[in-house]
């Protein structure tokens, strides 16, 4: 299986791919979209659908996308009525937050975990203790 | 059932690259493997779990395993963990 990982800035999602290289190891295909397609801060639709399709025709059987805040999730849902319906039932659509959630993510993907293991990962971040516990 | 008593030596206890490592490494092994650390008990193939014990510098651990590759995991797992652990001092 392979991860999109969507924001609104480019760099954010190519900073966060190299964390995700670095920490589960470059097995696991990882797309982004990050950014208008003009180089704004922003999302956009095609650009989503088509790190979408590069996962799932890149050979992964099912896609986990992870996203930030506000109008990612409405581009995205725009990206996915691109895709048909075969596509479409392949994607997985994450709620963890998008760092924590890639990186947790990404490591169980690598061990070769199922996508119902990988999403649950990923949803662990949201509950995921920052600092140690007194 | 095996298991290895461990003292972490990295100056940033057991963080995200050596934990995603080690849970890379467990996956490989049949047997169930857990690491304890503070009296709480993590799957040592889930990195969240591990993550979630937040192990501290200096603090230790203790690997178990269960299975038909028990002996063969801990000896492998304990190479993975190599630059950040060090045996810990015996019991007692």
């Amino acid at each position: 299986m392979g991860l999109v990982l969507i924001s609104h800035s480019g760099k954010l999602v190519e900073g966060l791919r190299e964390m995700v290289a670095q920490v589960a190891g470059a097995d696991v295909p990882v797309a982004t979209a990050g950014g208008t397609s003009d180089g704004r801060l922003g999302t956009s639709a095609p650009d989503i659908a088509a790190a979408i399709r590069s996962t799932l025709d890149g050979g992964a059987d099912d896609a986990l996308v992870l996203l930030d805040l506000g109008s990612a999730a409405l581009s995205l849902e725009l990206a996915l009525e691109e895709l048909d319906a075969a596509d479409r039932a392949r994607v997985r659509i994450s709620e963890a937050p998008l760092v924590e959630g890639a990186i947790l993510a990404a490591v169980q993907a690598s061990i070769g975990a199922s996508i119902d293991a990988v999403a649950a990962a990923a949803d662990g971040a949201a509950t995921m203790a920052k600092l140690p516990r007194a | 059932m095996p298991d290895l008593r461990l003292t972490v030596i990295d100056p940033s206890g057991l963080h995200a690259r050596p934990a995603a490592r080690f849970v890379q490494a467990a996956s490989r092994f049949a047997s169930r493997i857990a690491i304890q650390h503070d009296g709480r008990e993590a799957d040592a193939k889930s990195l969240i779990a591990l993550l979630g014990l937040t192990i501290r510098p200096s603090s230790e651990i203790t690997l178990t395993a269960d299975g038909p590759d028990a002996d063969e995991a801990l000896t492998a797992l304990a190479a993975e963990l190599t630059p950040y652990v060090a045996a810990a001092e015996p019991a007692g």
